[in-house]
């Protein structure tokens, strides 16, 4: 099982980026080994989770929204017969993306398409960029 | 990186990635499954040259106009793995099927060959 409580931005140092700004494809590599890999993406309304777990429906991930987490689980499950070579994980994972911005919870969807998982997350009206207007006096 | 990534996708060369490949041996043949997350059926492709029976496929994300990444883990990648199929294989019955991301091989054993009498021709 794989605990990862890092936080939204937490784990760029300014040494990582610089490193990735020198070297792009070797970040990636590089990166810590929790699983299941999470890119994390974001535009003015919404925020975007996405997830590389192939080999698993929809229907068998535990996903949870909690206050401040998105909560990524599920089981990997492994085939009967006589292993001549095993390089898929199999097991029990979970993953805990922390999620500071303010999101409007009931409009949050997911979809999985070609092992590639993806969660919209909009964005609460009070965490997007807002114009305010200036009254002259 | 999220902003060179999305702006130029042409000029950036995907890595070359090997798939995470289980080979199973079951009651009705062979079955090799191979990880490639984010390769459709259109990306992929599957050759069969005599013994050699290669797999490849390509996973590209590109990232929508506005969005930025705020962090990374994976990427898109060339998917290619080769594999030496036994002469125990049936090659006319070897069967692909892909489904949310992992490609499955079924390589069915060959029929054993019977055993046959040999008419001897009288010359």
């Amino acid at each position: 099982m794989v605990i990862d409580l890092s936080p939204f931005y937490g784990t760029t140092t300014p040494f990582d980026r610089l490193f990735e700004t020198l070297w792009p494809s070797m970040a990636i590599s590089q990166r810590s080994v929790a699983y299941p890999p999470v890119n994390i993406g974001e535009d003015d309304a919404n925020l975007y989770v996405r997830c590389e777990i192939p080999g698993m429906a929809i229907a068998d991930l535990d996903l949870t929204l909690t206050d401040s987490s998105l909560v990524i689980k599920g089981e990997r499950k492994v085939e009967r017969g006589k292993y001549y070579r095993q390089e898929r994980p199999t097991g029990v994972f979970q993953r805990v993306v922390n999620i500071s911005a303010g999101i409007s919870r009931e409009a949050v969807t997911a979809t999985m398409r070609d092992g590639l998982l993806e969660v919209v997350l909009p964005k609460a009206n009070e965490s997007r960029p807002q114009k305010i207007s200036i009254e002259a006096v | 990186m999220a902003e060179t990534t999305a702006s130029r996708p042409e000029e950036r060369r995907l890595p070359r990635v090997k798939p995470a490949t289980d080979i199973i041996e079951k009651e009705d043949g062979f079955y090799i499954y191979v990880d490639m997350p984010g390769v459709s059926k259109e990306h992929l492709v599957i050759d069969l040259n005599e013994d050699e029976l290669k797999v490849s496929g390509k996973a590209e994300y590109a990232l929508p106009e506005g969005q930025k990444l705020g962090h990374v883990e994976f990427g898109g990648g060339e998917y290619f793995r080769s594999f030496t199929v036994s002469h125990i294989v049936d090659k006319e019955r070897i069967r692909a099927s892909l489904r949310d991301g992992v490609l499955e091989l079924h390589l069915p054993r060959q029929e054993r060959a019977q055993p046959r009498k040999i008419e001897i021709q009288a010359g």
